[in-house]
């Protein structure tokens, strides 16, 4: 009986249905959360893009959002604007998408109305090697973006000049950032600027 | 075959470790222990994973037929990484985030299916529980010695926090792969000194995992 074809196959059933129900019943449970726990992480992104603070608590940051921030369709894009009290646009935070060494990378880049410097840089979701590629990641690197000119193309710089600096080891997430940067800013952000002018 | 749970401990943590002495569980161990965090978190997870695996098949050990054993095992071993990820994701985002995708791949940890295999396809439950429980803690504790030597060189950092009395120029090499190359090859170097029969020195046959 034990062994034979029959009970093998289900045995197989039985065992991957227990425990494809256990999972699924997990994931349910689970979802919300996770599901909150990306909205505060996108939220907080925004913020950082818009030099706003994006370290407080999750009432805060969602509190923040609210006031500071709307989202408009802008070039067939989600956009956010940040507005200061009259309305006035203080920057855009344009989402971006490519390919980075591992994966996907996604993020913003936050930019001027009049489109000519970076405000900030963010990364939502990427694969790249924790310790290495991942050190995109952090302030150090990310800060960088901050206040840039956008004259031409985006390029890395020899270390000590006022242009950007790769990551030490991560030689192609570092190309693979400007790629698609320049890429958004040539193509995207150009559409976005066709728009603004009408 | 009654082992004390004592005689547990010391085989899995040390005698026999996963890493050092059987030289498995090398990918995650040199991927993840550039922080000490995320070496305590895979650690964690891996004995959570190796415990409740080792626990599951044991029950079932009578049950599964054993042509398609290798199967149900992975498929157990494959369930519950899933719920680690999905747990770690709802409570420890920030963790979730920067081991990336280093908690799916605990399935292809050969230490899990090793002790399936080796102990809790043979074994009453409870010992193959603990028998996994330890030799997850035995994993952890070679993955936090390396990530200590590599955070503390590397970024200048123990679990995060700034050691402001040692200020040194940072080893840049700590942080990258490499360093683990050469601190598993250091420990294990050490390890087999200790185990090596006092008269033959012969280099021992690699295994690999």
């Amino acid at each position: 009986m034990k062994g034979g074809p029959v009970y093998t196959v289900i045995f197989m059933l039985v065992i991957s249905a227990v425990f494809t129900l256990v999972l699924s019943l997990a994931n349910a449970y689970y979802l919300p959360q996770i599901e909150e726990n990306e909205l505060l992480d996108d939220r907080r992104a925004v913020l950082y893009v818009f030099e706003l603070d994006a370290e407080g608590g999750p009432e805060e940051v969602l509190e923040l959002f609210e006031n500071a921030v709307v989202s408009e369709m802008l070039a067939d894009m989600e956009i956010y604007a940040h507005l200061d009290e009259d309305e006035q646009v203080l920057a855009y935070a344009v989402p971006f998408t490519g390919a980075g060494l591992w994966g996907t990378m996604r993020g913003y880049l936050g930019i001027t109305p009049e489109l000519d410097r970076i405000t900030g840089l963010v990364f939502t979701e990427h694969n790249e090697t924790p310790g290495l590629g991942a050190r995109i990641d952090e302030r150090e690197y990310l800060e960088q973006f901050r206040g840039l000119e956008i004259t031409g193309e985006l390029a890395y710089g020899p270390a000590g000049d006022d242009r950007l600096d790769a990551i030490t080891g991560a030689t192609s997430t570092s190309k693979a950032v400007l790629r698609i940067l320049n890429n958004l800013i040539d193509r995207k952000i150009a559409e976005l600027e066709v728009v603004l002018d009408d | 075959m009654t082992e004390r749970i004592r005689q547990v401990i010391s085989r899995n943590i040390w005698k026999e470790n996963q890493v050092l002495r059987q030289i498995l569980g090398i990918c995650s161990a040199l991927a993840v222990t550039n922080l000490m965090t995320n070496s305590l978190v895979m650690g964690v997870g891996l004995t959570f994973v190796t415990a409740f695996s080792s626990l599951t098949i044991s029950l079932l050990r009578n049950l599964i037929p054993h042509r398609i054993r290798m199967i149900v095992q992975t498929l157990i071993i494959a369930s519950y990484v899933i719920f680690v990820d999905i747990f770690i994701k709802a409570n420890m985002p920030e963790i979730s985030k920067s081991l990336g995708p280093y908690v799916a791949l605990i399935i292809t940890n050969c230490i899990i299916m090793g002790r399936a295999e080796a102990y809790a396809q043979k074994n009453p439950p409870i010992p193959s529980m603990l028998d996994g429980f330890f030799a997850g803690v035995g994993y952890t504790i070679v993955l936090l010695i390396i990530a200590f030597f590599r955070e503390f060189l590397g970024f200048g950092t123990i679990f995060g926090y700034d050691i402001s009395f040692a200020s040194f120029e940072l080893w840049t090499i700590m942080v990258m792969p490499p360093a683990a190359f050469f601190l598993i090859g250091t420990l294990i170097w050490i390890t087999s000194n200790i185990f090596a029969p006092k008269n033959t020195k012969k280099s021992e046959t690699g295994r690999k995992g």
